[in-house]
C-alpha cells in the first residue's frame, strides 16, 4: 500500500517535471521560429505597406495594408517577363540535371565497366573545386561559344555544378535497390533502359524529387554568374530584376520589398507541394 | 556471362555516362584547366597574347605586392573566420534545435516547416530583407531601443558598422544554414531505435548521457558532413558578402571568393585576369588540403 503511493508521488512528479520540460521545449522552439520568420515577416509587411507608410516606419502590422505595391511593382518592371525567363532557367536546369545525374548514376551503381570507380570517385571529388575558380574561364569560354548572355549558357553550367552531390546522393539511392529486380527484368528480357525507366526511377522518386528541390531553390536564386553573363535586359531572371529595381536611385523599400515576396512565393509553394517526397528522399540519403 | 554480353554491358555503361562526362569536359575540365594556366600569364581580357610571369601572381598574392598582399592576408582572415565559426554556430543551433523537435508530437510538422523557411527563401531577395531591418533606423536598432537596450543598437546600421559588419553577416550566414542541418539531425534522431535509448533508461542512465553516449556517437557522421560542407560552402561561397556589404565597411567584410571575383570581373582593362585565376587556385589547394585532412581525421576515429 505504501509502497503504491511513493511509486505515485514519484510519478506524479516525473510527469510534472516532464509537462515543465515540455513547456520549455516549446517556448524554446517557439523562440527559434519566430527568428526563422523575422526577416521574412519584415518583407512581407513593407510589400504590404504604402510609400508613405514604409517611411513612417517601425511597426510590423501595416495600418493600412494595400496590394497597391505588389501590384505597381509586378506591373512597372514587367516582373511577368522576368519570371518567365526564371521558370525556364530553372525548369530546364533541373530537367538536366535529374536526366543526366540519373542515368549516370545507374551506370556508377549497377553497370560494371572499365573505370566505373575511377569515374565514380572523379565526380564526387569535384565537389570541392570552388564554383569562383572556374567562373571566369567559363564566361571566356562561353563568349568563344557564342553563348554567353543567353540562358543556354547559364542552364549548362549550372546542370555541370550540380554533379557531385546528385551523383553521389542518386548512386548511394540506386544501389539500394535489391538486385534481384534487376535480374528478374532481365530474364524476363527486359533492356537495361527499360530496367532504368520501369524499376529504378520510380523506386527512388523521393530522392529525385529531393535532389529537385536542392537544385531547383539556388538556381532560382542564383545571382553570381547571372550577373556577370546577363546583359541583355530582356533575359533577366528574377534576381537581376530584383537587383535593378534595388539599384533604382533612393531604394525604395516597399517596392524591394514586393518584389522579393514576388521572388520567394514560387519556391516556397514549390516546396510546401513537395515537402513530404523531399523529407523522406533526405532521409532515405541519411540512412546509408 | 559471356564475353559478348560483357562487352554489351561497357557499351551500355558508357552511354549512361557520356552525356554527365561531356557535359564536364566542355564546361568543367576545360575551365579548370584554363584557369590553371592563365594563373602563370598576366592578361587584361582583351590583348592579343598573354604574358608569361611564371609564379609572380601567386609571390604577389601571398607576399610581395605590397598593395594586394595585404588584401589577401585580411581577406584570408576573414575567410578563416567565417570557415570556422559559420560550421560550428550552425551545429550549435542546429542540434538541440533537433532534439527539442523530436522530443514534441504536436505542431512538430508546422515547426519543421517555418524552421525550414529560410532555406527555401534564401538568396538575394532575403538579404534585401535583412538590409532592411539591419538599416540604421530599422527594425532591429528600434527594437533594441524600445527594449532599453539602446546601448547595444548601431546608429551606423549593423552592416555599416565596422564592429558589427562581420559579426551580423555569421550570424545571417548561420541562419541560412542551420534548416538543412536540422533536418538532417532530425532524420538522424527518428533513425535511432527506441528501444537502445529505453534499454539505457532502464539501466539509469540520465538524459544527459542517454544523449552523450547512444545519441551523439550515431549523430558523428551526420556531423561530420555537416561541418565538411559547411566548410566547403564558406571557403568558396561569398554571395551573401557580395549583397549585403560587398567587403565592406573599408574591408572589414571582405573574404577570397569575393576578392577573386573583383580581381576577375571589375579592373577594366588592368592586367589582373592571371591574378584572379591565381587566387581561385589557392582557394582550390587550400580546398584540396581541407578534404584530405578531413579524410585523415575521419579515418583516424573510426
Amino acid at each position: 500500500m505504501r509502497r503504491a503511493t511513493a511509486g505515485e508521488a514519484a510519478g506524479r512528479r516525473a510527469r510534472q517535471r516532464l509537462t515543465v520540460g515540455r513547456a520549455i521545449a516549446y517556448l524554446a522552439l517557439a523562440f527559434y521560429a519566430a527568428i526563422s520568420l523575422y526577416p521574412f515577416a519584415w518583407m512581407v509587411s513593407g510589400a504590404f505597406k504604402s510609400r508613405l507608410e514604409i517611411l513612417a516606419g517601425g511597426h510590423l502590422i501595416p495600418r493600412d495594408p494595400t496590394w497597391t505595391t505588389l501590384a505597381q511593382t509586378w506591373n512597372r518592371l514587367n516582373f511577368f517577363d522576368y519570371f518567365l525567363n526564371s521558370v525556364k532557367v530553372t525548369g530546364l536546369t533541373v530537367l538536366g540535371v535529374v536526366a543526366i545525374y540519373s542515368l549516370a548514376s545507374y551506370a556508377f551503381a549497377v553497370l560494371d565497366f572499365p573505370g566505373r570507380r575511377f569515374l565514380h570517385r572523379f565526380f564526387i571529388a569535384l565537389l570541392f573545386v570552388p564554383g569562383i575558380t572556374v567562373l571566369l574561364p567559363l564566361v571566356l569560354l562561353e563568349n568563344e561559344l557564342g553563348i554567353l548572355g543567353t540562358h543556354q549558357g547559364l542552364i549548362l553550367p549550372f546542370v555541370n555544378g550540380t554533379a557531385p552531390l546528385s551523383v553521389l546522393l542518386l548512386t548511394n539511392a540506386f544501389r539500394t535497390v535489391p538486385r534481384e529486380l534487376r535480374d528478374a527484368a532481365r530474364v524476363d528480357g527486359a533492356t537495361e533502359a527499360r530496367i532504368f525507366w520501369g524499376v529504378y526511377l520510380p523506386l527512388n522518386r523521393p530522392i529525385l524529387i529531393t535532389i529537385a528541390v536542392l537544385t531547383a531553390v539556388p538556381t532560382w536564386n542564383e545571382y553570381v554568374l547571372s550577373r556577370v553573363s546577363l546583359n541583355d535586359e530582356s533575359r533577366y531572371t528574377l534576381p537581376l530584376a530584383l537587383e535593378a529595381l534595388a539599384s533604382e536611385n533612393v531604394p525604395q523599400y516597399h517596392e524591394i520589398m514586393a518584389g522579393s515576396l514576388i521572388l520567394v512565393i514560387p519556391v516556397i509553394v514549390l516546396f510546401f507541394a513537395l515537402q513530404r517526397y523531399f523529407l523522406s528522399g533526405l532521409a532515405g540519403a541519411i540512412k546509408e | 556471362m559471356s564475353t559478348n554480353q560483357r562487352r554489351r554491358q561497357w557499351v551500355t555503361g558508357y552511354a549512361f555516362v557520356a552525356p554527365a562526362v561531356a557535359l564536364f569536359l566542355v564546361m568543367g575540365l576545360y575551365t579548370i584547366g584554363y584557369s590553371f594556366t592563365l594563373s602563370f600569364a598576366k592578361w587584361n581580357g582583351f590583348t592579343e597574347h598573354w604574358q608569361w610571369v611564371g609564379l609572380d601572381n601567386y609571390l604577389d598574392l601571398l607576399f610581395s605586392d605590397p598593395r594586394r598582399a595585404p588584401e589577401v592576408h585580411n581577406a584570408a582572415g576573414h575567410t578563416a573566420v567565417t570557415m570556422v565559426a559559420v560550421p560550428l554556430g550552425t551545429v550549435v543551433v542546429a542540434l538541440p534545435l533537433a532534439v527539442l523537435l523530436n522530443s514534441i508530437r504536436r505542431l512538430r510538422a508546422v515547426l519543421r516547416s517555418i524552421f525550414f523557411l529560410p532555406y527555401v527563401t534564401t538568396g538575394i531577395a532575403v538579404y534585401y530583407a535583412w538590409r532592411y531591418v539591419l538599416e540604421p533606423d530599422g527594425a532591429i536598432n528600434l527594437m533594441l531601443r524600445s527594449l532599453g537596450l539602446g546601448s547595444l543598437s548601431r546608429p551606423q546600421g549593423f552592416l555599416a558598422d565596422p564592429a558589427t559588419a562581420l559579426p551580423t553577416l555569421l550570424v545571417i550566414m548561420i541562419w541560412g544554414s542551420v534548416p538543412i542541418a536540422m533536418l538532417l539531425y532530425l532524420s538522424g534522431l527518428q533513425a535511432i531505435d527506441p528501444q537502445i535509448v529505453e534499454a539505457a533508461q532502464v539501466d539509469g542512465a540520465g538524459a544527459v548521457r542517454t544523449l552523450r553516449h547512444i545519441t551523439w556517437p550515431l549523430l558523428v557522421p551526420i556531423t561530420a558532413a555537416v561541418v565538411l560542407l559547411g566548410m566547403r560552402d564558406t571557403m568558396q561561397g561569398f554571395q551573401t558578402f557580395l549583397l549585403m556589404t560587398n567587403g565592406g565597411p573599408g574591408g572589414h567584410t571582405d573574404v577570397l571568393g569575393l576578392r577573386t571575383y573583383h580581381l576577375a570581373f571589375f579592373q577594366s582593362l588592368s592586367p589582373t585576369l592571371g591574378l584572379a585565376s591565381a587566387l581561385g587556385w589557392l582557394i582550390l589547394l587550400a580546398a584540396l588540403a581541407l578534404t584530405v585532412l578531413n579524410a585523415r581525421l575521419l579515418r583516424a576515429q573510426r
